[in-house]
């Protein structure tokens, strides 16, 4: 099977060779020369040239024809590459920067359509396409050097037409350089985006052709008629433009609504696959354990812990910190033993040896309130300049701590000697109307001085 | 946090509207508050939440924090617009939501308590009759977060606005370690009465202070 016909990104002037070299399976250095020969049987090469440039699509064009199509081209769009508005050009400033770390998918993705040139060719081809306006540049002296030679030769040379329409090609070329690389930009990444010269580039092509077409008229024609015409067609131009604007403008409104609904769509897919992942799940595992009190409870619990991470996540707040490490330890003693384990924290630190000791020792009382008194928890955590504090409160029927025995190390090891090793006390106090554990942390033997709270500093230092 | 059955109003009837654009919580509620209320009306959007506290002035209206209609504002426009309209009526915030922004924009507006939809019956109906008596309502989430906001380091003048005393600092960690305000008071050594008169104070700190950087803190950070 052929590969498809696609224009490839390492061509000398569009790709257009490269990308007939590929699909008809021949060396790119033939077909080229073929369009040299080709070119010289009154221009025929350059008509075809041409006429390929506009229609075959580029493989970014075909990368991202397939990425829209099928299923899972929502959820891959859902990415921050995708987020990016699609028109980089008006974003440059801002994509050029992150266009270079973001992973613009196709670019980086080996193209199915190009299994030949790999690691090795790939030195080459770079060089080749750095080289191109290089290439161009000498191409056209070298056709203007072949002109005058044949002038020299005796050859009638019709100057008056050559340079207006060489002036026209050449402007044409500019803009509809432009053009290919726009698109070609908006497809594939920003990286190109960041160069401001495409207003110029378009400009200037504009204006090589209408002045090879004025000078064309006027080397037939006078110049006094040449400016009447050319009154009457800027007359014409802006009669036309007044008319399309409007058009133009909702075209333009369309397309716009048409990317942004896009982007909302991707984002609508990500929710609800997240939804389905997670709260449909849950719900169907509720129906199925209706029966049972402790299991839906426990589940709605988990569920709703897990939707509150994902909606309400602190992104200022260091995942790796003490609340954080309070909070997940609680959720688990939740499903373990199904009693709500409510977290509050004021203030936040980083996870030292020693905050990990407090951390460990307050999830050991977490699990003996879960496990003992059998009631709901709550569990605070205070860290302030000087000290942290975790207070956990349970309103079980409370125990006698003489009455523990012996064997059950809880609170004599997992707590005491925990924070006794860090320079930290513990303090129990119990009784019919439950139990609360007070576990307090120098913060000067914790030997961290960091300024723990991410948050809470902004309260604390200001007023 | 409050569990204690009823509040100082004893068995004082107290009449209520229930604002939540869901159906389904709006009835659920009405079902779990206690007999010595009286629902006068629901409402689930902003413009029917204004009309129905207008017709019927409850004594409290039990809002949700995130409401349709208006200008976008929910809880705290309903409490604004009623204000401006002259209504006595005390508001008590009801919310899934724990984010900050909600938190600090309801209380603001003039709330007189912020708690969570998934409060048991006899709380709700506890919290309910202290908002009625004039009191504020803290859960342990809203007093850490207004240690969070406020900071932990007290000062010495009682009537500053941008700092808690050293015992309204007292009585809101205690809040924040889960104590009702009774267990608060006999730890404290005072009278549920001057417990309240902290946190009544606490909440006025909250809606009228100027500290520049309350809302920009709220909007920020938000809670887990």
């Amino acid at each position: 099977m052929r590969p498809p016909l696609v224009r490839g990104r390492d061509g000398v002037i569009a790709g257009v060779c490269a990308g007939l070299a590929v699909h008809l399976g021949i060396a790119a250095g033939w077909i080229r020369l073929a369009m040299v020969l080709l070119t010289l049987a009154s221009g025929a090469g350059v008509v075809l040239y041409g006429w390929l440039w506009l229609f075959v699509p580029t493989t970014a064009d075909r990368a991202d024809l397939d990425r829209r199509s099928g299923p899972a081209s929502y959820m891959r769009d859902a990415g921050p590459a995708a987020v990016t508005p699609p028109g980089g050009r008006q974003v440059a400033g801002r994509d050029a920067g992150a266009g270079a770390t973001a992973p613009g998918p196709p670019q980086s993705r080996p193209t199915p359509t190009q299994p030949g040139p790999g690691e090795p060719e790939s030195w080459g081809e770079r060089a080749r396409r750095a080289g191109r306006r290089e290439i161009l540049f000498g191409a056209g002296l070298l056709i203007a050097a072949a002109v005058l030679l044949a002038q020299v030769l005796g050859v009638q040379v019709d100057w008056a037409f050559l340079v207006p329409v060489s002036v026209v090609v050449i402007g044409a070329a500019l803009a509809w350089s432009q053009l290919d690389d726009a698109r070609r930009a908006r497809l594939v990444s920003q990286a190109r985006a960041g160069r401001p010269g495409w207003g110029v580039r378009l400009g200037a092509g504009i204006v090589l052709v209408v002045a090879g077409v004025l000078v064309a008229l006027s080397s037939s024609t006078s110049l006094s008629l040449t400016m009447t015409t050319l009154i009457a067609v800027v007359a014409v131009l802006a009669g036309v433009g007044l008319v399309l604007a409007p058009w133009g403008l909702k075209f333009w409104r369309d397309l716009e609504s048409e990317r942004a609904s896009r982007v909302r769509e991707a984002e609508r897919a990500e929710i609800a696959a997240h939804l389905h992942d997670s709260v449909l799940q849950t719900l169907a595992l509720i129906q199925n354990r209706a029966d049972s009190e402790t299991d839906v409870l426990r589940l709605a619990r988990a569920q709703e812990r897990e939707l509150r991470r994902w909606l309400f996540a602190d992104p200022s707040r260091d995942p790796g910190s003490l609340s954080e490490r309070l909070r997940a330890t609680a959720g688990e003693i939740e499903d373990l033993y199904g009693h709500p384990v409510s977290v509050v924290a004021v203030g936040d630190a980083a996870l030292g040896p020693a905050e990990d000791a407090l951390s460990q020792a307050a999830r050991e009382a977490v699990l003996n309130a879960a496990k003992h008194a059998d009631v709901a928890v709550s569990v605070y955590l205070e860290a302030g300049p000087d000290s942290i504090e975790v207070f956990v409160r349970d309103r079980g029927r409370g125990f006698d701590p003489d009455q523990v025995p012996a064997d059950r190390a809880g609170i004599r090891d997992s707590i005491r000697s925990r924070m006794l090793r860090y320079g930290g006390s513990t303090e129990l106090r119990t009784g019919p109307d439950g139990t609360e554990v007070h576990l307090r942390l120098p913060r000067t033997a914790a030997g961290t001085d960091r300024s723990g709270a991410s948050g809470a500093g902004s309260g604390r230092d200001a007023g | 946090m409050t569990r204690e059955p009823t509040g100082p109003a004893g068995g004082a009837r107290v009449s209520v509207v229930i604002v939540d654009d869901h159906g389904i919580f709006r009835s659920g509620l009405r079902a779990t508050l206690g007999a010595t209320i009286d629902v006068l009306g629901e409402a689930s959007t902003v413009e029917e939440a204004e009309a129905v506290v207008r017709a019927t002035e409850p004594d409290v209206v039990l809002l949700d924090v995130h409401l349709p209609g208006g200008r976008g504002g929910g809880g705290a426009e309903v409490i604004l617009r009623c204000a401006a309209s002259g209504a006595g009526s005390r508001f008590l915030a009801l919310s899934v939501s724990d984010a900050a922004e909600d938190v600090v924009a309801v209380i603001r507006a003039g709330a007189r308590g912020y708690v969570t939809k998934t409060i048991s019956g006899p709380d709700i109906t506890a919290a309910v009759h202290r908002v009625a008596t004039g009191d504020a309502v803290f859960s342990p989430r809203l007093a850490g977060f207004v240690l969070d906001a406020f900071g932990t380091a007290a000062v010495a003048v009682d009537d500053e606005l941008d700092r808690l005393s050293a015992r309204e600092l007292e009585v809101m960690r205690l809040i924040a370690r889960g104590y009702t305000y009774r267990e608060t008071a006999q730890e404290l050594f005072i009278s549920i009465k001057t417990v309240e008169t902290h946190v009544s104070a606490v909440l006025r700190k909250l809606q009228l202070s100027s500290r520049h950087e309350l809302t920009r803190w709220a909007s920020e950070r938000r809670l887990l």
